[in-house]
């Protein structure tokens, strides 16, 4: 077993000795879905308005509850707490490739992310919202939520590799967080104002967000699904080659 | 293995500059250093001296901006993860994984170094054994004492039995009782034919355990020999007065015991 799989196996032993940080990550996103139901689903009633193809107004707004949850990530703030604790020195001490002492970490995200996105959408079944994808569009909402999480946290941990400060890396997370909400999460693009659409149009999470929204209220989109799904890979790779550099020229 | 007549350490040069933007800090400004295969060598220096960057260097955590160094027969430049395979650390701070037990963290050591699970936990248990931790060998580190977290980092550094077993400040901030207890497994580890190599502030640390050490001051080292040697090379300089290894320290440091003294308070302060 490499050094990868070894490190990110301690990671969810970490995530699962603190469920209070489980729960913090599921709470926060399930608060935003239900103000957010509660205040605009007269607006939108589900019989009347077209973009919720006869879902009710929880279904659309499912999409930015889950990508919120997997931006809830720790891994860069464990990271942070040892570098300043001197155990990320300890590791870098060890004949291991360097690359696995971050993807360790992020292994660990992914794992979480598939566990929080897939109980995030079972709380949300009774309720009435449906996945009109089916099982395989259940599946593709999860590895989506559980990516984008990984690349999430992947960023941050470049934070934290750089400053190698908790203060620094837990401000350095606000700059993301408006990419999440410069977005159609409320109405769809072309409902958005002008300005707002040309800012939801450049902001990749964009594409994320209408590939999860198309799994949620229809059948499988693939020109809907597919966009999701370059974003991450894009996305992904340049964290990757980000993280790997940080690591390797780390003094 | 080191190889029969090489050197434990060696370093020619050994320079690291940082750059702070319009200053550049010279931590180490030509460091040489030959350590035998046994040896139980010990680097003094005040504070800021350059002990630390030194041990960085020569452990792989720090490039080096010029010179070069072999540790157990490796280039530590050219064969970083030659180096990390024969070499133990333990550095200034324990560093622990906080949220990990003992024994936890020590298996994940054994794995990291290569060990399947099995031989693994049987290395964690043999070491937990001999640092004393078996009673608490289930708790996460977060809750253990000072004396309980370096004893389980000097376990963790001996993982995968190092050549060289890098100390860098061991005994720092704790209690006597715990500072003999570490005193006698850098003993027990070096009859075992490990080089250590140990960096304190301690003067009587450095007197008890080392075979030879050196003094660094200001980025360069300005006294090298066995304890014996040094005092008597300033004894012989004070016409025969009885010499501790403080006096040498003192003379070798350029600071009297009231600079010394001003230096303590200022840091407390």
């Amino acid at each position: 077993m490499n050094a990868t799989i070894v490190l990110g196996l301690r990671s969810v032993r970490e995530a699962l000795r603190q469920p209070d940080a489980l729960f913090m990550t599921m709470f926060i996103p399930i608060f935003f879905l239900i103000v957010n139901t509660g205040q605009a689903a007269k607006i939108f009633p589900s019989d009347t308005t077209g973009f919720l193809e006869g879902q009710s107004y929880g279904a659309f707004q499912l999409p930015i509850t889950l990508l919120l949850a997997a931006s809830f990530g720790m891994a860069a703030l464990f990271l942070v707490e040892e570098i300043e604790g001197g155990y990320f020195d300890k590791l870098r001490a060890m004949p291991i490739p360097r690359y696995s002492m971050v993807l360790g970490r992020l292994v660990a995200e992914g794992v979480k992310g598939i566990v929080i996105s897939s109980l995030i959408l079972l709380i949300a079944l009774p309720f009435g919202i449906e996945i009109a994808s089916g099982v395989i569009g259940f599946l593709l909402i999860v590895a989506l939520s559980a990516l984008w999480g990984i690349v999430y946290a992947g960023f941050m941990q470049l934070i934290a590799l750089k400053t190698r400060s908790a203060a620094a890396t837990n401000s350095g997370g606000l700059i993301f967080f408006p990419l999440l909400f410069l977005t159609p999460n409320f109405v769809p693009r072309e409902m958005l104002t002008r300005p707002m659409e040309i800012a939801a149009t450049f902001n990749p999470v964009t594409y994320l967000m209408e590939a999860l929204r198309s799994l949620i209220l229809t059948d499988l989109d693939w020109d809907k699904i597919l966009p999701g799904f370059a974003v991450i890979g894009a996305f992904g790779v340049v964290m990757l080659l980000l993280n790997i550099r940080m690591i390797k020229t780390y003094d | 293995m080191t190889q029969q007549g090489v050197p434990a350490v060696r370093a020619e040069g050994l320079v690291k500059h940082f750059d702070g933007g319009d200053d550049t800090v010279e931590a180490v400004r030509g460091v040489d250093l030959e350590i035998q295969t046994g040896e139980i060598f010990g680097f003094l220096g005040p504070n800021g001296a350059g002990k630390s960057t030194t041990v960085k260097m020569l452990t792989t955590l720090l490039t080096i901006t010029d010179g070069k160094a072999e540790v157990a027969g490796a280039d530590v430049v050219a064969e970083p993860d030659e180096v990390r395979r024969r070499i133990g650390v333990a550095l200034q701070e324990a560093g622990l994984d906080p949220r990990q037990t003992g024994r936890e963290l020590l298996t994940l050591h054994g794995r990291l170094f290569g060990l399947d699970q099995a031989a693994a936990a049987a290395r964690a248990e043999e070491l937990l054994q001999l640092v004393e931790l078996e009673g608490a060998a289930d708790r996460v580190t977060k809750g253990y004492s000072g004396g309980m977290q370096r004893r389980l980092d000097l376990a963790a550094a001996l993982v995968h039995e190092p050549e060289v077993l890098f100390l860098d400040e061991p005994t720092t901030g704790l209690d006597p009782a715990s500072r003999l207890t570490v005193w006698e497994e850098v003993r027990r580890i070096n009859g075992h034919g490990t080089t250590v190599f140990l960096t304190t502030q301690y003067l009587e640390e450095a007197d008890q355990l080392c075979d030879r050490l050196a003094i660094i001051d200001d980025g360069k080292i300005v006294r090298e020999g066995t304890p014996a040697e040094l005092k008597a090379e300033l004894s012989a300089r004070r016409d025969g007065a009885e010499i501790s290894l403080d006096d040498v320290f003192l003379d070798a440091t350029g600071r009297s015991r009231d600079r010394a003294a001003g230096e303590v308070q200022e840091v407390s302060a």
